[in-house]
This record gives C-alpha cells, structure tokens and sequence, in this order.
C-alpha cells in the first residue's frame, strides 16, 4: 500500500546537507487505445436505430454462448418471430424500460394535454414500469421472475421462459453476457514492485469561487514531491500516472444566462468557464512538469455533450501540449467520468455507484441507457461502448465517495472496480498500486475559516 | 368542335382511368357487362388470357433491382440514413455474408447516386 511506501526519515529539521537528493519517477511505457472513440466524420444525418441493430448483432453470438453454457444445449433459442405459445425456449434481445415518468418531448409539446415541463427529478422509476424485449423484428412485453427496477433501457441478455397464451412471455431466469476475455496480467519488471497510478475526478474548479484549491495545492505538491521530507518525496516518486475522470470544472460554470438572455446583453460578459480554464491550466503545468497527466473530459467540461466526449482541445492549454488518453501497456484501464452511471442511478432503482458499475461490467456494455436517456452520437457501423476486452482495472469519476472492489469472472478473469469520489466535496483522491491492484484512498483535509478551533491539515493514507 | 370537346374528354377521362398496362377501365367494365348479358352460362369459359411477355429489363434495371433487394433485407440492418456500400461493409464486418455480387455493383458505378444512396435517401429523417 502507498502508506507502507512512504516511511517519513526525519530530515525536516537538520541541517541542509552537500548533496540534494534526487528521486526518479518510474515510467512504465503506455499506450493510448481510445481510437474507436475519436469521431471522425461527425454526420448526425442519420437515425439512431443503427446503434441498437449492431448492439444486438455483436452481442447475439455472445449471449448465445453463455445461454447454452448456463442452461445446457437442450432449451432451443428463438427469434421473437418463431416463438409458439407455451414452448420452453430462449430468447436473445434488447430490453426497453416503459416507464411512465420518463421525461417525454412528445408530452411536453403536446397540446391536448397542456402540461408544463416536467421538473427534473431524483429518480424516474414508479411501480407500473413494464419491461418489453426487442429484437430485430418484434418486441415482447416481461413478466415473472425478473426484477424489473433493476433494469435499464438499452440493456441485451438472455431470457428463458415461455410465452404464454396473453401475448406476454413469463421469465423463469436470464442471464447477461458477463465478462470478456481478459489477457493475463503481466508483472512490471521493478524490482520493489511499486509503481501507483492516481486517480481522481470532480476537481470542480471555478473561476470565481475557489473551495477545493488548497486541497488541490496539497495533491499537486504531494504527487510532485514537494511536501514532506525524503522518505515522503521518494514514495511520491512512485507515483508514474495521473488521469483525471471528469468535471475538471464546476456546474458553476456553466452559465444558465447565456442561453436565456438577449446575445447583446451577455457579449461583454466573459464566460465562467475562461477563469476556471486559466486556473486549471495553471494547475495541469505543475502537474505536468513533473508526472504524465491523463485528463477526460466531464459532464461540465468544455467539450460537446454527446458520448464519446471528444478530448478537449489543445488550445485551452497554451504552457503544455499532453496526450488527454492513454491505457497502461501491460495493465489494461477502462473508465469514465461517471455520466453512465449516475444516469442508470436516475432510471433504476440501484444507488450504489459501485454496484452499477459491476452490473455495466457484467453486461458487458459501458453505458447501455447511451441511446435513450444519454446523448450519443450515431454511430452506424458498430457500438463503440460494447467492452471487447477486459480490463483489469474499470472505474467511474464522480461518485458521492470512494469505493473499491474485486470482481472475478466466470473464466478466471480479476478485474478492481473504482468508484472515484468527486474532489471538489470530498477531498479524496485513489492511488492504485499497479503491480497489486490494490486501490487505497488519499485524503486532503484543510482548514475550515468557519471553525473557531485549530485545525490541523493533514494528509491522511 | 364537337370533336375537340370529345377528344379533351377522353383526354381527361384517359388521364384519370389509365391505367400502364390494361388501357381505359370503362373498356373492362363493358366487356364484364356485355359478357353477362350475352347468356354466358351456356358456353365454357374462354381460356385465360396469355399475360403479355415481362419488358427486357436493361442492365441497369436489372442492377437497380437486386440493390433495391439488398436494401429491403432486413438480416443486414437498417438502411436509412447509411449509403449502401457502408451497410454492406457493416454487414461483412459482423460476419453475415453479404453477397459479393452487390459490392461488385456498387464499386462498379460508384459515383451514380442512384447506385450508391439507399431507396429512401430522398425523405428527411
């Protein structure tokens, strides 16, 4: 663990000695591997029915494995056109979520209703969501025994169950296309074995108001090894990786007048966004001289709304140019900046970020609401959120706090799941030891002006 | 001016009952009629006309037809929005066998719209 790695010598307070110590930062090599989600050609003169008719293309043959190796080969799989009343059979398909709370344009715009926009709500799940499969052809409405708030639309398993004489099929059990193959980790040749990758999200910056900065100064200063005494620089030094996952600036930001107010009113008020860039910038160049520094862009950050968000653009960074993806050679990462999962958060019943984390790895598919409630882009020739391989640590930036996790899978597979916390309320960073996978948390904690006791900083392990 | 006014009759009478293949259905109505009165009853029925041959379709037609088949497959996915060359390369990178013939014409002709769009290009999203 990074605390048994930092071993404080002592050196603070002596003398200043002839020779300055110096650390050298390990750099294991690492390879970017995002190329399916850089756009080229952005044309949105298309319908978006191709990403759910290639989603279903490439998991049918996987989903029909795993049906036949859960249930054995005798229970037949059909196509939702060949089904026959009360044969036991097995069907393969995209399940949609009818919920009647979902917020509809159709119903807004509606005149015979009359009704005033829906508020934005907490979650969008009620009692009388019915879940439908789809497939190529048809659809079929679900009853039985499947959990229907569990589910989200967009989401492609196995069911087995028989239709019954209403029209509706009766579930007796499903199955999901669980993990992908993973190629076996192989060990980074150091020999103490301590290389730690730092993960963390939500930094929240704004150009107005500055409340995480001192706990960003800290990390900034900690990962560069200018805090503590040599033992504390020397562990730092074994810290080869940062990325951040997301929401580099606050919702602040985001300024709700421009899109209301008259352009002639708002032309001489600069954006939020141009100070909160400059601040960020300021930071990344400490950063960066130091450590390679991966930066993804959030649901607040300057870039477009769509999935996949495209890297920001290197002109907002005039001190440093740096790539903005990049995967570990022999460990493979996967992650997001938490927008797929708090938007399965808003239309199922599940809190937990970790747990949906888990559910979106076993599905095997990193944001299946993409289409329906998440803004994509139409993609036509295949999925590009369908996990081919597995990675061997899979995380999420923005969760209300930190969570770790060990997944095995059904073929021996060993992946950590990481719910990183969002900086800006939590103060929290994740460092995980590359060799290990273990992931700890790092606390910044700073002064409070409205406390009237001392309070300590401290940076606790 | 009795047969101009006739003949701007069977203009428009010709606009609104032709039909391309069977001319005026005023004639096919009154051939029924005639038959029926006529006491038909006791003679066998006539043999059935012998359709006329199917024009010779030129190449191009013939062409156009079997992308028309290939865009109506449903196997190979949706195919608005998409041209058919990228639906048939989508189709042959997740394995469903698209038949070579159809890239064969579409490489062939591959600037003409007609060949290359799919056979809804023309309505709006």
């Amino acid at each position: 663990m990074f605390s048994d790695v930092i071993v404080p010598k002592e050196t603070l307070l002596s003398a200043p000695g002839s020779e300055e110590p110096v650390f050298a930062r390990l750099q294991p090599s690492f390879s970017g591997c995002l190329e399916r989600c850089r756009l080229g050609e952005r044309s949105f003169s298309r319908q978006y029915a191709h990403i759910y008719a290639t989603r279903l293309l490439q998991m049918r043959d996987i989903l029909a494995d795993r049906a036949t190796q859960k249930w054995g080969g005798v229970v037949p799989i059909r196509k939702l056109c060949d089904l026959q009343t009360g044969e036991q059979c097995i069907i393969v398909g995209t399940i949609f979520k009818h919920m009647e709370l979902q917020p509809s344009i159709l119903k807004e715009i509606s005149e015979e209703h009359n009704l005033l926009p829906q508020p934005p709500r907490a979650k969008y799940i009620s009692q009388s969501d019915e879940l439908i499969l789809e497939d190529e052809l048809q659809r079929i409405k679900l009853e039985g025994n499947i959990d229907t708030p569990k589910f989200v639309t967009g989401s492609v398993i196995d069911i087995m169950g028989a239709e019954k004489n209403d029209g509706k099929f009766t579930v007796e059990d499903f199955c999901m296309a669980d993990l992908p193959p993973q190629t076996p980790r192989q060990p980074l040749s150091s020999d103490r074995c301590l290389c730690f990758l730092l993960l963390a999200s939500g930094l929240g910056l704004n150009g107005s108001r500055a409340d995480s900065m001192m706990g960003l100064q800290l990390l900034v200063d900690m990962v560069t090894g200018q805090l503590g005494d040599e033992g504390e620089q020397s562990g730092a030094a074994s810290i080869s990786r940062v990325i951040l996952a997301g929401n580099l600036l606050s919702q602040s930001t985001q300024d709700k007048d421009s899109t209301t107010k008259a352009k002639y009113l708002t032309k001489k008020t600069p954006a939020g966004s141009v100070e909160a860039i400059r601040l960020l910038d300021e930071l990344l160049m400490q950063l960066v001289a130091s450590v390679p520094v991966d930066v993804m862009p959030g649901q607040y950050d300057p870039t477009n709304y769509t999935l996949p968000q495209q890297p920001l653009h290197r002109c907002m960074f005039p001190s440093r140019y740096f790539e903005v993806e990049g995967f570990v050679v022999s460990l493979r990462f996967l992650g997001t900046a938490g927008q797929n999962i708090s938007d399965i958060v808003k239309y199922s019943n599940m809190d937990d970020h970790l747990e949906i984390l888990e559910s979106t790895l076993r599905l095997r598919h990193l944001a299946p609401t993409a289409l329906d409630t998440l803004g994509c882009y139409p993609f036509y020739q295949k999925d590009p959120f369908i996990m081919e391989e597995c990675p061997h640590v899979y995380f999420s930036g923005n969760a209300p706090s930190y969570q770790c996790k060990r997944v095995t899978g059904p073929e021996g597979q060993d992946v950590l799941l990481v719910a990183i916390p969002e900086f800006s309320s939590t103060q929290t960073a994740c460092l995980v030891n590359l060799c290990t996978l273990e992931c700890e948390p790092v606390c910044f904690s700073s002064f409070s002006t409205e406390e009237d006791e001392d309070n300590e900083m401290n940076i606790s392990h | 001016m009795n047969d101009s006014i006739l003949a701007a009759f069977r203009c428009a009478v010709n606009f609104i009952y032709k039909t391309p293949k069977r001319g005026l259905i005023t004639d096919t109505f009154m051939g029924v009629k005639k038959a029926r009165r006529g006491g038909k009853r006791d003679k066998s029925p006539s043999p059935p006309v012998a359709e006329p041959e199917p024009p010779q379709l030129s190449e191009r037609e013939k062409d156009l037809q079997e992308l028309k088949k290939f865009d109506l497959d449903c196997k190979f996915g949706p195919c608005t929005g998409i041209s058919r060359l990228q639906r048939w390369e989508r189709a042959a990178l997740h394995g469903l066998n698209p038949p070579q013939e159809i890239k064969d014409i579409l490489l062939k002709e591959s600037t003409d719209p007609e060949y290359t769009q799919s056979l809804w290009c023309d309505y709006p999203l």
